[in-house]
């Protein structure tokens, strides 16, 4: 089939959008609301306006063309200047109510609000009023999420995220006319709601309605207090990522730059929360070992991804038996720096404080939990004081006058806490928990290291994998990936109906993994779209690493023989595993505040 | 009856009559009668989605316009840009218009904004809300500069606001349907099946037997299939727990009426239930008496468990009566328990008859006289299928072949009805063609899958027993002729064409009357020529003060959903009966008949190119299975299936304004 765009002749196929067939020809369409990478043409911002004349007609109709299927004969022109003053017009009607408090927005220099006003040559906006968005909703009760309605353009991307690519489902479309904004199902607040934390929706949003709550602030305090003991734990997936907010390439593997400048900023300790995650490997993988000999609750599920647990607890409390009681490598590093570090470094816990680095909101909650406290000796102190997204911490190098590009490659330097195997540091993508766990796994069973090390079945892209392990003496077992929560969905709903024959079922709450988590820096415009960069990365580092087992690290082997003694030890039992709670949300429902509801 | 119009430009069409005297001014009939808004209130202007009519020439339309913005502001969804933030601005431009004195460029401002929302808004509201704007600065400048000059812009006139969609004037309850489309849209379930219970009770039912007015006015259809209207309907009520989790009470009751002003509503069927609701919610204590020992009249005994489970649907919502503090006495029977006068003796001040049209019609041939064994009509057949053999577990005696005459869906029901009770063979016999069946399609293509052999053009003759049992039946073929008054072709025998099929049983579904066993002459309840009840079509009184009839009872064998409706209306009616004396104006009310009354104009043509999404389709269960029984045969939908089918709904809101003398 063929039209002419701007002069030019297309060709398509059916059921293309003017705007499809207009990016495959390389003509540019300033767009708002839309967002390819998943589908999502609500055609609401309507900024995407062309001149179209159908064939046989000879007056031109102006139409979006987001939401408008081209067809054959058609003549589009993108350009005309009546366009352009119509897309100049929507975008000061766009502005009219928002929030354009733009110096102080966490979107500053990063809104694609802003782009887009530029595109049209945005000149002057008349009707701006404040009128229009006061009153609407702005809830900073999450530890994870902030919401600020006053800034929202309803795209409604963060809704189809959360409804289509998740399926929690916990943003509703609710308000009219200017009142308008995206809320939490039952109108209860978000720290109350089924919100997981997984800020899949900050990834998304085009400006600064949604965002990860800021610590940056509490991390400075510490810094310049002198009677505080920083200690950093930098998780697998922010180094492969941050560089990306320097303008450095997807996959940049920054860990010694980041080093140095934690170094720089004067941290006391810096160190990886990949020794953590050997640990976890002992630990997670005995535990799977007596649940497979004592005939304990199978298949057994990772913990260590926050959004994932949260979502367990909240709608299928029932499963919680399946969930390893072993920390998250976060929490076991919080756990382990505040009494053993401490202990050996001659510190005391009550002045010491963990800051993470996570590609993660959800690990904002995570920290706050009360059974993850007191390892300080301080009843309900965290054992993790905060949590810094990749974003955050960007906007935390940058806030300090540190641009990463230019430091120089920094070294862990710390002689109980201070290894990592190439094990851990897959624990950033999905499947890298899996692997890791099998090479531990394999060696303990059999007594021989898995022949070539890696465990290739289980990589890829599919949102749910699996692949069957040979561990000799033991037999075969079965194991599964699951990673973002559809897929997690899907995954316990074969777990209910007997169709899941796993041993072991990894599960993420973000697809991808750690690799696409709500924390990482968010691409403008796209979605989850270069996470195969930033694993490819990661698997750089593993197969570089002169360790490439949990079992090897021979700070983990010190830790046990000094400190823990063996995995699912007593002191293990007590700092580095725990317990989860039903958490399902109950709302009771009523006519009256329904109908109430439906007059206003 | 047409309205002289002074003003006015709608469409493509102008109107201007300000050279003639009124007298001299033709009524403009495609208009309907748009002389008065109540009795005795002159309507002065209109304005609609395509245009306005001005009816008196002292009306400031500037003034009119800025109201009229000012409701479309009000009811913007909010998604779209242009229709959130540009109505609402041009509210407070023409505002600023209006109250001080008229400068250089303010116009041109406003025309551009106006222009703006109107093409390039999403949705059907925003698109048609700046047009009565739009014609008047385009064919009227003259009109806008005299008013600016004049002042007259300046103050505020009597202004009636209502909006609707074709979809919900076409539904006899008037449901909102866009909005619960909205709410399914915006994930907010609960708000969704809020929106259709605020009509009445029984939604789930609804979204499995509605007949569906609503699909057939849906624009959607000149894009490719209308929205699947009811079939989101049943997904809502199905999601959501108002009956089985209470979410009625009393505390929904905001003006508790006293105890001595109780109502009798006779009939727990779709008219009776609607009407209980709405007087309970109005604060009246209710009673209910049912003849059968379960409720839902002819939707419980008329229409099959495979389309409509009983236990699971239709009783968990009319249990919500009694969530709400109304009572229902069963197996009471109106002249064999109790009368009318007993009622009134009792001490209800009013009384709802909603008794129904239960008997059927025979077929009017030789051979049915008397009784025979193996002949029953259609409503009484299913009456036996759905009450006593279902819920009593009586057997049935049906024989191996059976021959239903009708085409409607009761016949439907009938012959699928027996193909699950085990018929072998079953035959529909149907005097005209298949396509002029009233029957709904998709319950004939359902029979046709599930093996029914249909007879078309085919007509009885005469019934054929022996030894008092039925053995056969005599069957002619039609032809058609030229058509009706109607538009139907007429149809006649074609003579010599008889044949005699042989059976075991027939069952006529041709048509059903209403028992006037109920109610003795004497009592003051009087029926039609057509041997209906008569009632009042606006307040659905009858002949004896202070009772009120609604349903089939009225209509004639009717659907669900005008059966409700009535209920609703003859509720509203009661209430103005006992709290006024008389009935109370319903501006909603008139605003559907001022529409009704200009059809013709409001028709409206999909003018843009539209992304197909096609219908949803919904799994059934397979034709060789669910033949033998009665399990319901449409399987619910996903969550995901939902929200794509809620987004092509296309939103058709139309603001309609009146300006009024008073």
């Amino acid at each position: 089939m063929n039209a002419i765009i701007n002069g030019r002749p297309v060709e398509f196929t059916e059921d293309t959008t003017i705007l499809e067939a207009a990016r495959a020809h390389g003509q540019f369409i300033p767009t708002l609301c839309e967002l390819a990478d998943i589908g999502h043409t609500p055609g609401t911002c309507r900024m995407c306006m062309v001149e179209v004349t159908a064939q046989g007609q000879d007056k031109p109709q102006l139409l979006t063309a987001c939401d408008t299927p081209i067809e054959e004969g058609m003549v589009i022109r993108t350009r005309t200047p009546e366009v352009r003053q119509h897309q100049r017009l929507q975008m000061e009607l766009l502005l009219a109510d928002h929030n354009q408090d733009c110096a102080s927005c966490v979107r500053h220099g990063d809104c694609e609000l802003q782009d887009v006003a530029q595109f049209v040559g945005l000149q002057n906006t008349r009707f701006s009023d404040p009128e229009f968005f006061a009153g609407r909703c702005v809830d900073r009760t999450s530890p994870a999420i902030q919401r600020d309605m006053t800034k929202c353009v309803r795209c409604q991307r963060c809704i189809a995220v959360c409804r289509d690519v998740q399926g929690t489902d916990v943003l509703v479309f609710t308000g009219k006319g200017v009142r308008a904004e995206v809320g939490v199902r039952d109108s209860i607040a978000m720290k109350d709601s089924d919100c997981i934390s997984c800020g899949q929706c900050t990834l998304v949003c085009p400006v600064g309605a949604l965002a990860e709550k800021d610590d940056t602030e509490r991390v400075i305090d510490y810094f310049y207090d002198p009677d505080i003991y920083t200690v950093i734990q930098i998780a697998p997936a922010t180094r492969v990522a941050l560089g990306e907010e320097f303008n450095m390439g997807y996959g940049s593997n920054v860990e010694g730059r980041l080093i140095s400048a934690f170094q720089q900023l004067g941290a006391d300790v810096v160190l990886d929360t990949n020794f953590t995650a050997d640990l976890v490997i002992m630990e997670e993988g005995n535990e799977l070992l007596q649940r497979v000999t004592d005939g304990g609750v199978l298949p057994m599920f990772t913990s260590c991804s926050p959004g994932w647990v949260n979502w367990l607890e909240k709608n299928h409390p029932e499963r919680l038996p399946h969930l390893s009681t072993v920390k998250s490598p976060q929490q076991c590093f919080g756990a382990i720096a505040k009494t053993y570090l401490a202990d050996k470094m001659q510190v005391d816990p009550a002045r010491m404080r963990v800051i993470s680095i996570m590609p993660c909101t959800a690990k904002k909650e995570e920290a706050l939990r009360p059974e993850f406290t007191g390892a300080s000796g301080i009843k309900g102190r965290p054992d993790v004081d905060v949590v810094l997204t990749t974003r955050e911490c960007a906007r935390l190098l940058k806030r300090e006058g540190i641009w990463l590009p230019g430091l120089p490659e920094g070294r862990y330097d710390n002689e109980w806490m201070g290894e990592y195997s190439g094990a851990a540091e897959i624990f950033g993508t999905t499947g890298g928990v899996t692997e890791a766990a099998i090479r531990t796994l394999h060696f303990a069973v059999t007594g021989q290291e898995l022949e070539g090390i890696d465990f290739l079945p289980i990589r890829g892209y599919e949102n749910m994998r699996e692949a069957e392990v040979d561990l000799g003496p033991k037999g075969k077992i079965k194991v599964g990936v699951a990673h973002g929560l559809a897929a997690a969905k899907t995954m316990i709903e074969r777990v209910n109906n007997g169709e899941a024959d796993y041993t072991f079922i990894e599960f993420m709450g973000c697809p991808g993994g750690c690799m696409g988590g709500g924390g990482q820096p968010r691409i403008k415009k796209n979605y989850q779209t270069f996470w195969h960069e930033r694993q490819q990365a990661i698997y750089k580092i593993d197969s570089d690493a002169a360790i490439r087992q949990s079992h090897n690290n021979p700070h983990i082997q010190k830790i046990y023989k000094e400190f823990l003694g063996e995995p699912l030890g007593h002191k293990s039992h007590e700092l580095l595993h725990t317990s989860y709670r039903d958490r399902k949300v109950q709302v009771k429902h009523d006519m009256k505040t329904i109908w109430d509801e439906i007059r206003s | 009856m047409g309205t002289k119009v002074v003003i006015g430009a709608w469409g493509d069409r102008k109107f201007d009559n300000r050279g003639k005297r009124f007298f001299e001014i033709e009524e403009f009939e495609e208009l309907g009668d748009f002389r008065e808004f109540d009795p005795g209130n002159r309507i002065k202007a209109y304005l609609g989605g395509k245009g306005f009519f001005v009816f008196d020439k002292d009306v400031s339309l500037l003034c009119a316009i800025g109201q009229y913005m000012k409701r479309a502001a009000d009811e913007s969804c909010g998604k779209c840009t242009p229709c959130r933030s540009g109505t609402r601005i041009l509210v407070g431009k023409l505002q600023d218009l209006c109250a001080r004195n008229y400068r250089k460029g303010q116009l041109q401002e406003i025309r551009e904004l106006a222009e703006h929302i109107h093409t390039s808004s999403l949705c059907g509201l925003g698109q048609s809300a700046t047009v009565p704007l739009l014609k008047l600065l385009d064919e009227f400048p003259e009109k806008v500069e005299e008013e600016l000059k004049n002042g007259s812009a300046r103050g505020t006139q009597v202004m009636h606001s209502y909006v609707t969609a074709p979809c919900i004037e076409e539904c006899p309850s008037k449901v909102d349907v866009p909005r619960y489309i909205d709410y399914i849209k915006d994930g907010k379930f609960t708000h969704s099946v809020g929106v259709v219970l605020q009509k009445y009770p029984m939604a789930a039912t609804c979204g499995r037997v509605c007949v569906r007015f609503c699909e057939m006015a849906c624009r959607r259809t000149q894009v490719d299939e209308p929205v699947g209207i009811k079939v989101l309907k049943r997904f809502v009520a199905d999601q959501q727990k108002y009956a089985s989790e209470h979410w009625f009470d009393r505390s929904l009751i905001p003006d508790p009426k006293p105890a001595d002003l109780k109502v009798a509503v006779i009939g727990a069927g779709p008219a009776g239930i609607s009407a209980a609701y709405h007087l309970l919610l109005k604060g009246y204590p209710v009673e209910v008496f049912e003849a059968m020992t379960q409720p839902g009249g002819m939707a419980a005994v008329g229409i099959p468990e495979y389309r409509l489970p009983k236990e699971d649907i239709l009783r968990k919502e009319v249990a919500i009566i009694e969530d709400l503090g109304g009572t229902i006495h069963y197996n009471q029977r109106m002249g064999r328990d109790f009368t009318l006068n007993d009622l009134i003796d009792r001490g209800f001040k009013s009384v709802f008859l909603g008794v129904g049209a239960h008997k059927g019609k025979a077929l009017g041939v030789p051979g049915e006289e008397g009784s025979v064994q193996g002949y029953i009509t259609g409503v009484k057949f299913l009456l036996f299928i759905n009450h006593y053999h279902i819920n009593l577990g009586l057997d049935m005696d049906l024989g191996s072949k059976m021959v239903v005459v009708g085409g409607g869906n009761v016949a439907m029901d009938c012959v699928r009805s027996a193909l699950r009770m085990g018929v072998k063979e079953v035959h529909l016999v149907y005097r005209r063609t298949r396509d002029e069946m009233p029957a709904d399609m998709e319950e004939i293509e359902a029979a046709e899958h599930e093996g029914v052999i249909f007879h078309y053009l085919t007509h009885p003759t005469r019934l054929i027993s022996k030894d008092g049992k039925v053995t056969g039946i005599e069957l002619t073929k039609m032809e058609q002729g030229t058509p009706d008054a109607s538009g139907r072709r007429r149809v006649m025998p074609v003579t010599g064409s008889e044949f005699t099929l042989d059976t075991d049983f027939v069952v006529p579904a041709i048509g059903q009357r209403v028992d006037q066993a109920f109610i003795s002459p004497e009592q003051g309840v009087e029926f039609n020529s057509w041997g209906l009840i008569e009632a009042n079509e606006q307040t659905l009184r009858t002949t004896r003060r202070g009772v009120f009839a609604g349903g089939d009872a009225v209509t004639g064998p009717a659907t669900l959903i005008e059966a409700m409706a009535q209920g609703q209306q003859a509720a509203e009616s009661i209430d103005d009966y006992l709290t006024h004396g008389r009935l109370v104006f319903r501006p909603e009310r008139r605003f559907h008949q001022l529409l009704k009354g200009m059809r013709k104009l409001q028709s409206e043509e999909v003018e843009q190119p539209i992304r197909h999404l096609y219908r949803v389709k919904v799994d059934e269960l397979d034709p060789e299975t669910r033949k033998r029984k009665f399990e319901e045969v449409e399987k619910p939908i996903s969550v995901e299936a939902a929200y794509k089918e809620a987004n092509r709904c296309m939103r058709c809101y139309r603001v309609c304004s009146v300006v009024t003398e008073k």
